[in-house]
C-alpha cells in the first residue's frame, strides 16, 4: 500500500521536475548546469572522463585512479559511512584537492560560481543524488586536548584496541600484515596509508581531520568507519580523539619544507656514526628530499612507492658518512607482496610496451654526485649524467651486501668497480622503513671517483626503487639536484673582522660623546666628566 | 605616552616601527584578506625599504631649524647629562657588541646552496633537427591551424597533455602537478603571462621538442626535467599540444611581426 | 548543446522514478542502521491453499579446487578449524552437489507485499563469513556479529543500495539493512582478503540457499507462475519456469557447469547505464 502510494508521488514529481526542465530556458539551475558542464568538460574530463566514469585520457597513468562519480563514492565527507557528502564536502575536495593523490584544489584557478557549479554538475552523474534527500553531516565533537598520556592512551588503542596496525603497521608507516592485498572499489590495489607522512592525508593531516575521517571513514577504499565501535561502546569519542591525536603525532609537527642544502654535520670531537641505528644520527638533523617518476625517458615510471627521502649527513674531516631514509612497507622481494607487483606492472606499464619478465626486483637506492667538483656553474644532467660530463654513483640494493660505486653518462650507462671500493654500507630494514648508511673516506686514490670537499656545496641526486613496487631500472623514482655542504670548522680568521667592527664602533662612540661633553664644557653648562665605560 | 608622540624622535620612532610591520607582515597577510595572493618580502628588500623610510624622516625633521633640534635633544641629552650616565655607559658596551655580532653573522661560514643563473627564455637556434627532417624556427608556423578543426587540434591536444604533461605542469596549466615539488627548476605555469604568452609557436615547439637536454648552456640544461618529447611525440602531436597550451590558458600566441629578442635571466 | 542540458533534465527525474519504483520501499536506495519497519503487515499468503518448490543443484564435471585459506597470521582464527579451511567460492561434496547457491523467487509475486521478518544472522567466525551466501528482505535488519574478537571490517559494496565500510576491532554487533532490492551486495573484509560473503536482498521472502548437499527449498508460496532464478558467485544465473498448486511441492533442480564460468554474467546488483537510459528516453 505505501509502496503503491509512493510510486504515485515518484511519478507527480517526475511530471513536476520535467515539464519545469523543459518549460523555458531562462531557468537560473539550467545556467548552472550549463556553467557545470563547461567548467567540469574544460577542467576535469581529461581525468574523469566526458561520462563521469573516471577513465578520461590521463587515467591509466594514475593509481589511485581518477573518482568514478557514477557511484557517488567520496572518501573525504562529513557524512555517516555510505551516505552521500553534503554538497560542502564536494566543494572542499574541489577546493582543496585530494593531497597524495593526482588530485590538484582548484580554489585558485576556478571562480566560485564555476566551482559551485560544478559540484551541482557533478551530482548528476549518479542516480544516487536527489532533490529530495539531503544528506545530513555527522556532529563531531570538539578535539580534546594532546598530551603524553593521550599519546600513550591513542598508541595503545591503536595497536591493540582497534587494531589500525593490521593494516598501517605498528609504526605507521602502511606496512600492516594486510596491507599488500588492499584494494579499492574498483579493485585497484590501493596502498595503506603512511601515517608518518600527514602532508600527504587524502583529507587533510591535522588531529581534526583525521578524527573525522575514523567516524566516517574512507568511503571507496578499505578504511572503515570507526562510528560502530563507538555506539557499541567499545571505545569512547574520547579515546577516538586519542588515536587521533596519536595519529598526528607519527608526523613532524610541520610539514618538510623545501631544502635544497644537506648540511655535513663536523664531527670535531665524537666519533661519527659507526653504524645505520647508531643513536648519534639521532642529535643530526634530516633534509626532506621529494623525489617523483621517472618520466624523462622510456620506460617511464608514473607510480613510485618512495615520494620521498630522509638524508642525514656528517664528516670527521677523513669520512664522510650519509644515512638515508624511506618508508617502504616491505623488503623486496617478498612473496607476499608478488601479487601486489604483477598488478600494479599491469595497471602501470603497458602504456609504455609490455614490461620485460625479470623475475624478483630488489629495492635499490642511488646516491650521485658528479665526477669532478664543478666549475662554474655546470653539472652533469641530473639524470644519470651525460657523456661530456659523467657522474659518480653509490648503488645499494636489498638483495645483496655492500655497496657498489661506479659512473655513468646517461641513464642505463651505469658502470661499477668491481675491487678496491672505498665504500661501506650498512643497511636495516625495519617498521616499513628503510635506512641505509653509506661511509667513505672523503678522499680516496681512486681517480674515478669524486673527492669530497669541504666547505663546498656538493651536488647531490637520489634514485629510489621499489621492487616489489614494479620498479627497476628506468621505473623508479627520481630527484633533481640537491646539494650536500660538508660543515668546515669554524676558522679563528671568523672572530677578527667582528672584533674589529667592535673596537671601532667604541672608539667611534667615544669620539662622539667626547666631543659633544667637551663642547658642553666649554659652553659652562655641565661641570667636568670623563665618558666611563 | 602622549607626551613622547608629540616629540619629533617619538614620532620618527612609531613612523619607522609602523612602516616595518607593514612591509614585514602587511605586503604577506593585507592583500589575501582581499583575495589577492601576496608573499612575505626577502630581508634584504625589507632593509632597503626601511632604509628609505628613515631618510624620509629625515629629511622631514631637518625640514624645520627647530624640530630638528628638538629631535636631537634626547640624543644630545644621552650622551652629555650626567643624570644619564647608566644609559650612556649601556649604550657604549651594547651598540658595539651589536655591531659585532651583526658583522659575525654576515662574516662567519655558511651553509648554502650556489645562486645559479639561468636564462628561461633562452635565444633558439636558427633551425633544428626533428625526428631526420631540418625545420627553420625561424619561419615555422603551427601547420594545424591551417588544417582540419581546431576542435579536434585541441581535443587531440589535450590527449597528449593528460597523458605526458600534468605530473608536472598541472591539470590547472599552473606548474602545480604533482611531481612539479619534487623538480628545481619548477615546471614552467602556462597560466603565467610571462610564459608562453610571450613566445611563438615554433618557439614553444623548440622548447617541447628538445627539452631540457636541449636548452644552450646558459638555460642550465643540467638540472631541467623537461624530457625531449621528439622521442615520444609525433610533430602533429606536438603541435596538436601546443594548440591546446594555449586554448586552455587562454593566451595567444606571439606572432613573427612583433618577435624580438628573447632571453631574461631569472 | 542545449538539447544536452534539457535531456538531462528529463533523464535525472526518470532516473529517480526508476530508482523509486524499483525500489519497492519507493525512498531511495540507501543501507541503514536500525530500520526494519512494516512489522505490522499480515502475511499475505494462506497457508491452507500455499505449495511449495523443492530441489537441488548438481555440479557437472571435475570442480575446481580452490585454495586452502592461508591463516597463519591469525592463530585465533586458525585455532577454531579442524582441518584447513578452504576459499568458499565453490563448494562441491562427493556426490558433486554444489552449495552456495542463491535460489529465489525472481518473477511471480510482484503483486504481493510482505511483512519484514525478525533480523538475520551474518556471523564472522575463524575468519570466515557464516552463511556465506545470504537472503534477507528489503528492511530487514542484519546482525552482523564479530564472534572472533579480531579486527575484521564489514565493507559492502552494493551497486543499487548505498554501501558501507565499518570497522568491528572486537566482538561485537553492528545492525544494518538494505532500502532496495538487489541481487547480490558484495561484502569483503579487508583485512582478511579471503572472506567474502553475499546478501541478496528481495521484497519477498522466498529465497534460499543451496547447503552442503545441493538443496534448497522455498516453502509456503501462493499457487501461480513463478520464475526461478540460481545464482551462484562464479558460475552466473539460470532461471527455471515452475507451477506452485496448492499442497504439492513442486520440483526445480539446477545443475551448473565448469565451462559455465567463461561467459558467466554474475549479476552484483544491475550496473546502470545511465546513458543507455538517457538515449531510450
Amino acid at each position: 500500500m505505501m509502496a503503491v502510494m509512493t510510486r504515485w508521488w515518484a511519478v507527480a514529481v517526475w511530471f513536476a521536475a520535467a515539464s519545469a526542465a523543459l518549460a523555458s530556458g531562462s531557468l537560473s539551475a539550467q545556467d548552472g548546469d550549463a556553467l557545470g558542464q563547461v567548467t567540469y568538460e574544460r577542467w576535469c574530463a581529461g581525468c574523469h572522463g566526458l561520462d563521469g566514469t573516471g577513465d578520461g585520457p590521463g587515467a591509466g597513468y594514475m593509481l589511485p585512479r581518477p573518482r568514478d562519480f557514477t557511484q557517488a563514492l567520496y572518501q573525504i565527507r562529513t557524512t555517516a559511512s555510505g551516505d552521500l557528502p553534503t554538497d560542502d564536502d564536494i566543494l572542499a575536495i574541489i577546493d582543496r584537492g585530494m593531497p597524495g593523490t593526482t588530485m590538484p584544489g582548484w580554489e585558485a584557478l576556478l571562480s566560485n560560481d564555476e566551482r559551485e557549479a560544478l559540484v551541482q554538475y557533478l551530482k548528476t552523474f549518479s542516480r544516487f543524488f536527489s532533490a529530495d534527500e539531503i544528506p545530513q553531516p555527522l556532529e563531531f565533537s570538539r578535539a580534546t586536548r594532546s598530551n603524553a598520556d593521550v599519546l600513550a592512551e591513542g598508541e595503545r588503542l591503536f595497536r591493540e584496541v582497534a587494531d589500525c596496525a593490521a593494516c598501517h603497521g605498528d609504526g605507521g608507516r602502511g606496512d600492516g600484515e594486510s596491507s599488500p592485498a588492499l584494494v579499492d572499489d574498483g579493485d585497484f590495489p590501493i596502498p595503506a596509508a603512511d601515517l608518518t607522512e600527514n602532508w600527504l592525508f587524502n583529507g587533510g593531516g591535522e588531529a581534526e581531520d583525521i578524527y573525522r575521517r575514523l567516524l566516517t571513514g574512507l568511503d571507496g577504499t578499505p578504511m572503515p568507519s570507526l562510528a560502530d565501535v563507538i555506539t557499541a561502546g567499545v571505545i569512547t569519542d574520547e579515546q577516538l580523539w586519542a588515536i587521533a591525536h596519536y595519529v598526528r603525532s607519527l608526523s613532524p609537527d610541520n610539514p618538510p619544507g623545501i631544502t635544497e642544502v644537506v648540511r655535513g654535520v663536523l664531527f670535531e670531537d665524537a666519533p661519527l656514526p659507526s653504524s645505520v641505528d647508531d643513536e648519534a644520527w639521532d642529535e643530526i638533523e634530516g633534509a626532506y628530499l621529494p623525489l617523483a617518476g621517472q618520466i624523462i625517458v622510456m620506460p617511464r615510471w608514473f607510480h613510485p612507492r618512495v615520494d620521498g627521502v630522509w638524508v642525514q649527513a656528517a664528516h670527521d674531516g677523513e669520512t664522510v658518512a650519509v644515512r638515508v631514509s624511506w618508508s617502504d612497507p616491505n623488503n623486496s622481494p617478498d612473496p607476499e607482496w608478488a601479487d601486489w607487483k604483477s598488478q600494479v606492472i599491469a595497471l602501470m606499464q603497458p602504456k609504455e610496451g609490455d614490461p620485460p619478465d625479470e623475475g624478483p626486483t630488489p629495492d635499490q637506492l642511488v646516491v650521485q654526485f658528479p665526477m669532478q667538483m664543478p666549475e662554474g656553474m655546470e653539472r652533469p644532467f641530473f639524470l644519470r649524467g651525460d657523456n661530456r660530463r659523467p657522474v659518480y654513483i653509490w648503488q645499494w640494493q636489498s638483495d645483496r651486501d655492500g655497496a657498489l660505486e661506479g659512473e655513468a653518462r646517461g641513464i642505463g650507462t651505469e658502470a661499477f668497480l668491481s675491487g678496491g671500493q672505498d665504500l661501506t654500507v650498512d643497511a636495516s630494514h625495519a617498521d616499513g622503513q628503510w635506512q641505509v648508511m653509506f661511509t667513505r673516506p672523503l678522499v680516496t686514490e681512486d681517480e674515478n671517483d669524486l673527492d669530497f670537499v669541504i666547505g663546498e656545496a656538493i651536488p647531490m641526486a637520489l634514485f629510489a626503487w621499489d621492487g616489489d613496487n614494479g620498479e627497476s631500472g628506468t621505473r623508479g623514482a627520481v630527484s633533481s639536484w640537491y646539494f650536500l655542504f660538508l660543515e668546515e670548522a669554524t676558522p679563528a680568521t671568523v672572530f677578527v673582522a667582528p672584533a674589529l667592527a667592535m673596537i671601532l664602533t667604541a672608539a667611534l662612540g667615544f669620539l662622539v660623546v667626547g666631543r659633544a661633553q667637551k663642547r658642553e664644557r666649554q659652553s659652562g653648562k655641565i661641570k667636568s666628566e670623563t665618558p666611563n665605560s | 605616552m602622549g607626551k613622547y608622540l608629540k616629540h619629533p624622535l617619538g614620532q620618527a620612532g612609531v613612523v619607522l616601527f609602523l612602516a616595518y610591520l607593514l612591509f614585514d607582515f602587511g605586503i604577506a597577510y593585507i592583500p589575501p584578506l582581499f583575495g589577492i595572493a601576496s608573499a612575505p618580502i626577502p630581508n634584504s628588500v625589507l632593509l632597503q625599504y626601511l632604509i628609505t623610510v628613515s631618510v624620509g624622516i629625515l629629511i622631514w625633521v631637518s625640514d624645520n631649524e627647530a624640530r630638528w633640534a628638538e629631535f636631537k635633544e634626547p640624543m644630545h641629552r644621552v650622551m652629555v647629562d650626567p643624570d644619564l650616565k647608566t644609559a650612556r655607559n649601556s649604550l657604549m658596551v651594547l651598540i658595539p657588541i651589536l655591531v659585532a655580532l651583526m658583522t659575525f653573522s654576515q662574516v662567519r661560514p655558511t651553509v648554502a646552496a650556489p645562486t645559479t643563473l639561468r636564462s628561461i627564455h633562452p635565444a633558439p637556434p636558427g633551425r633544428i633537427d626533428f625526428q631526420g627532417t631540418t625545420l627553420e624556427l625561424g619561419s615555422l608556423q603551427n601547420p594545424l591551424r591551417s588544417r582540419g578543426s581546431m576542435e579536434e587540434h585541441y581535443e587531440e591536444g589535450k590527449r597528449v597533455y593528460y597523458e605526458n604533461c600534468i605530473a608536472c605542469h598541472g591539470d590547472g596549466l599552473d606548474g602545480q602537478g604533482h611531481y612539479a615539488h619534487a623538480f628545481s627548476p619548477v615546471p614552467v605555469s602556462f597560466q603565467d603571462i610571462g610564459t608562453i604568452a610571450q613566445l611563438t609557436e615554433s618557439y614553444v615547439f623548440w622548447r617541447v621538442a628538445k627539452g631540457g637536454p636541449g636548452l644552450p648552456n646558459e638555460g642550465a640544461p643540467w638540472n631541467s626535467a623537461m624530457p625531449a618529447w621528439e622521442d615520444f611525440l609525433t610533430q602533429d602531436e606536438i603541435w596538436s599540444v601546443i594548440i591546446f597550451l594555449y586554448e586552455q590558458a587562454g593566451h595567444e600566441p606571439r606572432t613573427f611581426e612583433e618577435e624580438g629578442g628573447e632571453g631574461e635571466v631569472e | 548543446m542545449s538539447n544536452r542540458f534539457e535531456l538531462r533534465g528529463v533523464v535525472a527525474p526518470t532516473l529517480m522514478l526508476l530508482v523509486m519504483a524499483g525500489c519497492g520501499g519507493g525512498d531511495g536506495g540507501g543501507a541503514s542502521s536500525g530500520g526494519g519497519g512494516g512489522a505490522a503487515m499480515e502475511n499475505p499468503v494462506n497457508a491452507a491453499t500455499a505449495g511449495n518448490i523443492a530441489g537441488s543443484i548438481m555440479f557437472e564435471g571435475d570442480a575446481p579446487s580452490m585454495d586452502v585459506i592461508d591463516m597463519s597470521s591469525e592463530t585465533v582464527c586458525a585455532d577454531k578449524h579442524a582441518s584447513p579451511q578452504m576459499i568458499q567460492e565453490v563448494v562441491v561434496n562427493s556426490n558433486g552437489a554444489l552449495a552456495n547457491v542463491f535460489v529465489y523467487v525472481k518473477e511471480g509475486l510482484e503483486s504481493l507485499q510482505f511483512p519484514t521478518p525478525a533480523a538475520a544472522l551474518l556471523d564472522q567466525n575463524g575468519c570466515v563469513y557464516l552463511p556465506h551466501v545470504l537472503g534477507v528482505m528489503v528492511g530487514q535488519d542484519i546482525t552482523i556479529r564479530n564472534s572472533d574478537g579480531l579486527l575484521h571490517n564489514i565493507n559492502a559494496s552494493p551497486t543499487i543500495n548505498r554501501g558501507f565500510n565499518s570497522s568491528q576491532p572486537v566482538s561485537m554487533e553492528t545492525t544494518r539493512s538494505f532500502r532496495a532490492a538487489e541481487v547480490m551486495v558484495p561484502l569483503r573484509c579487508d583485512v582478511h582478503g579471503w572472506m567474502t560473503a553475499y546478501i541478496g536482498v528481495l521484497d519477498h521472502p522466498f529465497h534460499s540457499v543451496s547447503n552442503g548437499s545441493g538443496a534448497f527449498s522455498l516453502s509456503t508460496l501462493p499457487p501461480g507462475e513463478y520464475v526461478i532464478e540460481a545464482w551462484h558467485e562464479r558460475y552466473g544465473t539460470q532461471t527455471q519456469n515452475v507451477t506452485v498448486t496448492t499442497g504439492e511441492t513442486a520440483e526445480v533442480n539446477f545443475t551448473f557447469s565448469a565451462s559455465m564460468a567463461q561467459n558467466a554474467v554474475v549479476p552484483l546488483g544491475a550496473p546502470v547505464e545511465l546513458h543507455a537510459i538517457a538515449e531510450a528516453s
